[in-house]
């Protein structure tokens, strides 16, 4: 019941509920402002820098014709300056007595590329590594200067910037100095820009794995495909580098550029799936921006698609983050789940680091370093996350919902056995009811009335008397086998009631008086596994005790208990007692009784009867005294036996 | 037990007997005439309908298998004629078969052919009391009628929708064997009225009035079959 737990709204009051929904808003609203002041708070930390004695930050720049003085960082307004790209001049000194030491030049952030001149000498030229080449990837470059071309002293170092879009230039501080002294800046700077990325896209590229296989078993759930889609685009424009220079595949390269506004539609279009939207035709307006920049990389050129990235591609991961916001936060706040809370705060860091990045390309930023691509691994987080979220709670929804069929199964197994049984007890108690009707006609047209004439008859010859009492007696047996085979639904008290009448009849003659004492309120438990042949036992046992009492004892009173006592093991048991108040007899050692054999015959087939319905028979008697008489104790079975137990 | 000495109030009631089986009919007209009822005695339908014909008998005695036909048939004309006419049938086996349909068409009670002299007199005079005889096993037969079964049991067709709750107590109760006495203490009721409970259970199973307003309405086109 509990796997629902987070699905189900609180009846509340219109009032309440509303109030409740805007509390949760305004808490939602605060954490997420919350993690967005944190997050320009961290980003506004500047990251560790060389000591700032190696620093060199005045320069003589040549830029269009123009030469003037600047101090780095320099944002150039040119987007474009691949034949006159802006040259620096600038002067280090090496003290003496470092010769010893090797020296390097260490930028940390310069776009698009650099190539860096020590005394005449070029070092290092970045235009030759595809990585540093991407203007949104904040690759530092390091170059040691050979040792025969510095000298003690004072050196020049020249930088040229170029530029080739799609934003302006720029080339952040430099710093010229021993390697050991430059070296963990930049490792730093590898270690966070170019090895977390790299860490990050083989992440993005087993997700996308993941989602394609999710996606391929389960056609139903568009959402994973989308999502994986997204994934393979971020590994190929991560993985897929595009050097300079014109090679035949360039044209394809430059189709990587459409990357960004490509993968942020899908993922928008993930996340409006996840938040339960169906995909609406209109909705292809949303890849217009990345297949537009796309068909403008295979056909335009590169200043074209470069000119169109800043207009379409930026906007499109932007609005998508905004979009997905909203999404993300009314689907955090309706459905209270935790995947959608994680989606919402990856959004909201990634919307930071977006408009973070905006303003620093305006140049409102002291410093240009993207961190919108490297927060976006913020977003893969969450999404693994999420996703690993939601498949434990749909297996454990899968093995409630097992459960709950195993046991709904069982339960319904036990319905259709426990028909089954009815419905065949039914059936054998009408076939029962068939047969003794049948039975009772032929009994009646044929015996009945034959032993009636006899007893008439037998009358009327006055002389015997015999035989009338056995014909008398055969006619109550037929009585009692007619109405042993009547269904009593297990109740042997409806049995007992015939018995009554009939043992009143026939003691009415003697003038013997008959007590019957219900001493239990219901009588005797009821037996549903009563069958007519125990019915016949125990009635013809309690007729036997009856005749005794007649014949043999010379009793004026009989009394039958019927009660039900609770044994020793806490099982109720019917128990039958016939007591008389006759002159009694001696019970032999073996149970027996003493004195005539058909008396002791009388009490074996008691016993036997007793034995095969399961009871217990009790017998004593006592020929003096105040408690003379004889008694059967009959204490009946807890469960009577299914088949006849004197058979074995 | 002493009915002997009830002679001369017994003396003006008559008792039509009607039994096929001569030494039977011979030990109940026996029993019945020292007790001192005025016995009729016939041993098919047509001789009983002949004592009939002479007048209204206080009591009607009848087997069901008669020669020329059966007793069912006599004990509903004999409802019909004399409302007042006590009437039992004669039973072998006491058996449900038998005294349930001569119940349903206006008897209330039934005697065993087998009983003892003394019994058979001292029924009679209950019946004259109004105290209907009932046993156990009819009784229960009746009450198992009451309690809904998905398909009609095998046997005489019996309606009970007409029965008392406390009715049906009433026969729950013979049917396990309770005295009247007993039933009554259970129950809450004096032990007098017992009898006169069991005497308006006959009359409600009776089926005659119910079939003819059935067969009326079927006449006139109120009930489709």
């Amino acid at each position: 019941m509990n796997d629902h737990g987070d699905d189900v709204q609180p009846e509340l009051p219109g009032r309440a509920r509303r109030r409740l929904r805007s509390s949760r808003l305004i808490q939602y609203l605060l954490l997420q402002a919350v993690i967005a002041v944190a997050g320009v708070a961290v980003l506004l930390q500047s990251l560790p820098g060389p000591p700032a004695q190696y620093q060199v930050t005045a320069f003589q720049l040549t830029e269009a014709g123009a030469e003037r003085a600047v101090t780095l960082p320099y944002f150039s307004p040119l987007r474009n300056a691949m034949n006159d790209p802006p040259r620096f001049r600038g002067h280090f000194v090496r003290p003496a007595g470092e010769a010893s030491r090797a020296w390097s030049v260490f930028l940390p952030r310069f776009t698009n590329g650099v190539e860096v001149t020590v005394n005449d000498v070029v070092i290092l030229d970045s235009r030759r590594d595809p990585a540093a080449n991407r203007p949104d990837r904040n690759t530092p470059a390091i170059a040691v200067i050979p040792a025969s071309v510095l000298r003690d002293g004072d050196n020049a170092i020249s930088i040229r910037l170029f530029i080739w879009g799609p934003i302006t230039g720029f080339l952040d501080r430099i710093w010229v100095g021993p390697d050991e002294a430059l070296r963990p800046t930049y490792n730093l700077r590898t270690l966070v820009f170019v090895t977390l990325p790299v860490v990050f896209s083989s992440w993005q590229a087993i997700l996308a794995v993941i989602l394609g296989i999710m996606w391929v078993m389960r056609r139903h759930e568009p959402a994973y495909g989308v999502l994986a889609a997204a994934m393979a685009v971020g590994v190929g424009q991560a993985f897929l580098q595009t050097p300079m220079g014109e090679t035949p595949f360039s044209r394809f390269n430059v189709i990587l550029i459409s990357s960004a506004p490509i993968e942020s539609a899908l993922v928008l279009v993930f996340a409006l799936l996840l938040s339960g939207w169906k995909w609406q035709r209109y909705a292809w307006i949303i890849f217009i921006p990345g297949i537009a920049l796309a068909l403008a990389g295979l056909f335009g050129n590169q200043a074209l698609v470069r000119a169109l990235f800043l207009i379409l591609a930026v906007p499109m991961v932007g609005i998508s983050l905004l979009i997905m916001a909203v999404v993300t936060a009314r689907s955090a706040l309706q459905r209270q789940n935790v995947a959608s809370f994680l989606l919402g705060c990856a959004v909201t860091i990634m919307l930071t680091c977006w408009i973070v990045d905006l303003l620093s390309v305006f140049q409102m930023m002291p410093n240009r370093i993207f961190t919108a691509r490297l927060s976006y691994s913020a977003m893969l987080v969450a999404i693994g996350a999420g996703l690993t979220w939601r498949f434990a709670r749909a297996l454990n929804q899968v093995d409630g919902f097992a459960g709950r069929l195993v046991t709904q199964v069982r339960e319904a197994e036990e319905k259709l056995k426990a028909s089954f049984a009815r419905e065949e007890e039914r059936a054998r108690a009408a076939a029962l009811a068939r047969e003794r009707t049948r039975l009772m006609r032929d009994l009646h047209d044929g015996l009945g009335g034959q032993l009636v004439s006899i007893v008439a008859l037998s009358e009327r010859g006055n002389g015997s008397a015999g035989i009338g009492d056995a014909a008398r007696a055969a006619l109550k047996d037929l009585r009692l086998v007619i109405d042993s085979m009547d269904d009593i639904g297990g109740d042997l008290m409806l049995a007992l009631g015939s018995w009554r009448e009939r043992a009143m009849a026939q003691l009415r003659p003697h003038d013997i008086a008959l007590d019957w004492r219900a001493v239990t309120a219901q009588g005797l438990p009821v037996h549903p596994e009563l069958r007519p042949w125990h019915v016949i036992q125990i009635v013809r046992l309690l007729d036997e005790a009856v005749t005794n009492a007649v014949k043999h004892a010379e009793a004026r009173r009989i009394t039958v208990r019927i009660e039900t006592l609770a044994g020793a093991d806490g099982l109720k048991r019917g128990c039958i007692t016939v007591e008389d108040d006759g002159k009694g007899f001696e019970i032999t050692p073996d149970g027996g009784a003493a004195g005539a054999a058909k008396a002791a015959r009388g009490l074996r087939n008691m016993r036997s009867r007793a034995a095969r319905c399961g009871a217990e028979l009790e017998l004593s008697s006592c020929a003096q005294g105040a408690h003379k008489g004889t008694r059967v104790r009959l204490t009946l079975p807890h469960r009577f036996p299914d088949s006849d137990g004197a058979a074995g | 037990m002493n009915s002997l000495s009830d002679g001369p109030r017994a003396e003006a009631i008559t008792v039509v007997l009607v039994e096929d089986d001569a030494p039977t009919l011979w030990r109940l007209q026996d029993a019945l005439a020292k007790a001192g009822y005025q016995v009729r005695a016939a041993g098919t339908l047509a001789e009983a309908r002949a004592c009939l014909a002479q007048g209204a008998p206080k009591v009607l005695l009848t087997d069901l298998q008669l020669p020329d036909g059966h007793g069912v048939d006599l004990i509903r004309e004999t409802r019909r004629r004399f409302p007042d006419t006590e009437i039992m049938v004669i039973s072998i086996l006491g058996d449900e078969e038998s005294v349930i349909s001569a119940i349903t068409v206006g008897a209330t009670g039934y005697l065993l052919k087998d009983a003892f002299p003394t019994d058979i007199a001292a029924t009679v005079r209950d019946l004259v009391a109004g105290h209907s005889p009932i046993s156990a096993s009819i009784a229960r037969f009746i009450v198992r009628r009451t309690q809904s079964t998905p398909e009609p049991p095998p046997g005489p067709v019996l309606n009970t929708t007409k029965l008392t709750p406390r009715e049906i107590d009433i026969l729950w109760g013979i049917a396990k064997g309770f005295s009247y006495a007993e039933i009554a203490s259970h129950l809450g009721l004096s032990r007098q009225t017992v009898p006169g409970h069991i005497k308006s259970i006959y009359r409600k199973l009776e089926v005659h009035t119910r079939g003819e307003a059935v067969f009326e309405a079927v006449q006139q086109g109120l009930i489709k079959l």
